[in-house]
């Protein structure tokens, strides 16, 4: 074995999104060699800017941060990236059945959906708060809610069913699924974490733009805190890595990658848990790890981008913002310009059942779905791109889907205590294993940081 | 058994061949025609003999499975097709024609296109009655599908992009 292909460091990290960064940003700060190894050739994991030419970008992967998000503002704002506030002024727009209403503030004008939503948002209220974030599976009654879908759990008060639907807009993008996808607990659980340590999680802050977790957006992009942290890591992350083997014995850890071995003293996984269980484990991963890891895959998501000289809507008062009910492939919506207001960019989620129908579908009828949701918000100016992006998130090698993980009933109860726990010398970290903001840019920070801790309280 | 005949013309702005492309793609018509809430099976590009079926909106909250199957097809002219599931229609024909044209900018290439549907309906004057109700809707679902065909064809040409 040549110099060149065999390493050597304190820690290896394994997986260069926000996650794999954050902890070795810490290791690096206590003094340990560190060496990341990140599977594409890019930072960022799930971020990622877009160039739209002069400068600008916008994001194709995950971009608002809001308040409790503690961990990322305060790394963002230590790497100098700064934050705007999302959300634009003017009226949104409602779409239920083909039929466009605009409306101001955060709920939408459905008379008769609304009775089942205040129902629905009320049994999440009271049955999040009854969740510890750091350990679901002891809630007082985590067996029935782990027994049955999130669907069936809140069809279980509804009038019209159309407070469903309205839960189901929001997790087509924040599951890339839908309510019956997921287990009531993991789902009320999710609830749970949109919070910190002294702000239980609330559906409000989890959904609501201003003061929710829409409420900012990074200037330069949601990846530039990624870029910015790969410049501080100097030399140390390793890109075309992918990990195919872990070794462990009493002396080490052997990591194998495609660009060189590392031998190391501990290791740090920030990759996505389905993809951390196809590794080559010797030995293997304790059986209940692998399998919750097997039971935790991403949700379907593409993200749909529509680059527009201008944002025209915004003359017309609207602020972009849709949401669209009864089979609209688009189901959420926003002005995804950037802060200095051009050119102007609408984005939306396509995700779930939605994701299942049009991902598969020839280019141009899929863009053409798009493009025809978002004119039901801001007109049909909006045929009228610049240009037109989409991510799909499926596609990713290294991430296969989006945004996060979703427990399906029984996995939680069943593995949920194996999920961050340390085998061996090897620990865990990722967006998934964080007691708050789960999935988000924060728990990813917060997950990577704990990470690190823990590994240096044993070191 | 009385039959009727119901007929809407409308110009979409795009050439017949383009128009007769969609048309003719039995998968696409909960996209465009008015009331197709899906379709539930399909054969993808028309083809004599064959069917298709789909759920749709009747009246109010009501629905309905239909299945179709394709009667003629004269290339970029002429579709016509039958449907079953319409209770109380009967003999149901759907009838597309398409003709070149001149667009409203009076330059890019159009498409007339006509829209039949021929339906039969018994129960005496109570049949002339439940079309007196029912005629109408049908009238407007095809004018709205020719417009939400317009906006479709438009919605997927990327030389709209400026």
């Amino acid at each position: 074995m040549n110099d060149h292909w065999s390493h050597k460091s304190d820690v290896v990290v394994i997986g260069a999104g926000l996650a794999g960064l954050s902890a070795a940003r810490d290791l690096v700060a206590a003094g340990k060699s560190v060496a990341v190894l990140e599977a594409r050739d890019r930072v960022g994991g799930r971020l990622l800017n877009h160039d739209l030419g002069d400068g600008q970008v916008t994001e194709i992967g995950g971009q608002f941060v809001g308040p409790t998000q503690d961990r990322i503002l305060a790394l963002a704002k230590d790497v100098g990236v700064e934050t705007y506030r999302a959300e634009v002024p003017g009226e949104n727009v409602y779409v239920h059945d083909g039929r466009s209403k605009r409306f101001s503030g955060h709920t939408p004008p459905d008379l008769l959906a609304l009775p089942d939503m205040g129902i629905a948002l009320a049994r999440i209220g009271k049955a999040a708060a009854r969740i510890d974030p750091a350990a679901p599976w002891k809630a007082p009654n985590a067996l029935e809610l782990d027994g049955m879908t999130y669907e069936t759990w809140l069809r279980k008060a509804e009038i019209t069913g159309g407070g469903v639907d309205l839960v189901n807009i929001f997790l087509n993008s924040a599951y890339g699924g839908e309510a019956r996808d997921a287990s009531a607990l993991f789902s009320l659980w999710y609830v749970a974490t949109f919070g910190d340590e002294t702000h239980p999680g609330t559906m409000e802050r989890g959904t609501g733009t201003t003061g929710g977790a829409q409420d900012s957006r990074f200037v330069g992009g949601s990846q530039l805190v990624a870029q910015r942290l790969a410049v501080e890591l100097d030399g140390r992350i390793h890109l075309s890595a992918p990990v195919r083997r872990v070794t462990q014995d009493s002396t080490g850890v052997t990591v194998v990658s495609d660009a060189g071995e590392w031998h190391a003293e501990q290791v740090i996984v920030a990759i996505p848990p389905l993809l951390a269980s196809r590794i080559v484990w010797d030995p293997l991963l304790p059986p209940q790890q692998d399998q919750l890891f097997q039971r935790l895959p991403f949700g379907t998501l593409m993200k749909c981008v529509a680059v527009y000289d201008k944002p025209f809507w915004r003359a017309e008062g609207l602020s972009g913002m849709g949401l669209l009910r009864g089979g609209s492939p688009i189901r959420e919506m926003f002005d995804n310009t950037p802060q200095d207001g051009g050119p102007g960019v609408l984005m939306g989620f396509l995700g779930g059942k939605e994701w299942r129908k049009w991902a598969h579908r020839p280019a141009r009828e899929r863009r053409g779905a798009v493009l025809r949701s978002f004119a039901q918000v801001v007109g049909e100016r909006a045929f009228e791109t610049l240009d037109y992006v989409e991510q799909d998130w499926t596609a990713e090698q290294w991430t296969q889907g989006g945004p996060t993980s979703i427990a399906a009933p029984g996995v939680l109860t069943s593995y949920g205590e194996w999920m961050g726990r340390a085998f061996g010398r090897v620990h865990w970290a990722g967006a998934e294993f964080s007691p708050y903001w789960n999935g988000f840019m924060d728990g990813a920070v917060r997950s990577g940081q704990d990470a690190a801790a823990e590994l240096l309280a044993q070191s | 058994m009385n039959t009727y005949t119901v007929t809407e013309t409308a110009v979409i702005n795009a050439p017949v061949e383009r128009v007769w492309e969609v048309i003719s793609r039995t998968d696409r018509y909960a996209e465009w025609v008015a009331g197709a809430i899906e379709v539930t099976e399909h054969h993808g590009v028309a083809a004599l003999g064959k069917t298709y079926a789909e759920r749709n909106r009747t009246v109010g909250p009501l629905r309905t499975n239909s299945v179709w199957t394709v009667k003629e097809i004269d290339p970029l002219r002429r579709r016509v097709d039958t449907g079953t599931g319409f209770a109380p229609l009967q003999q149901v024909t759907s009838i597309f024609e398409l003709r070149p044209t001149v667009g409203r900018d009076g330059g890019a290439e159009a498409t007339e296109m006509t829209y039949q549907v021929e339906y039969a309906i018994g129960l005496g004057p109570i049949g002339i009655l439940i079309n007196g109700f029912q005629e109408p809707g049908m009238r407007a679902g095809m004018r709205t599908s020719m417009a939400n065909l317009d906006r479709l064809i438009r919605s997927e040409d990327s030389s709209l992009a400026r």
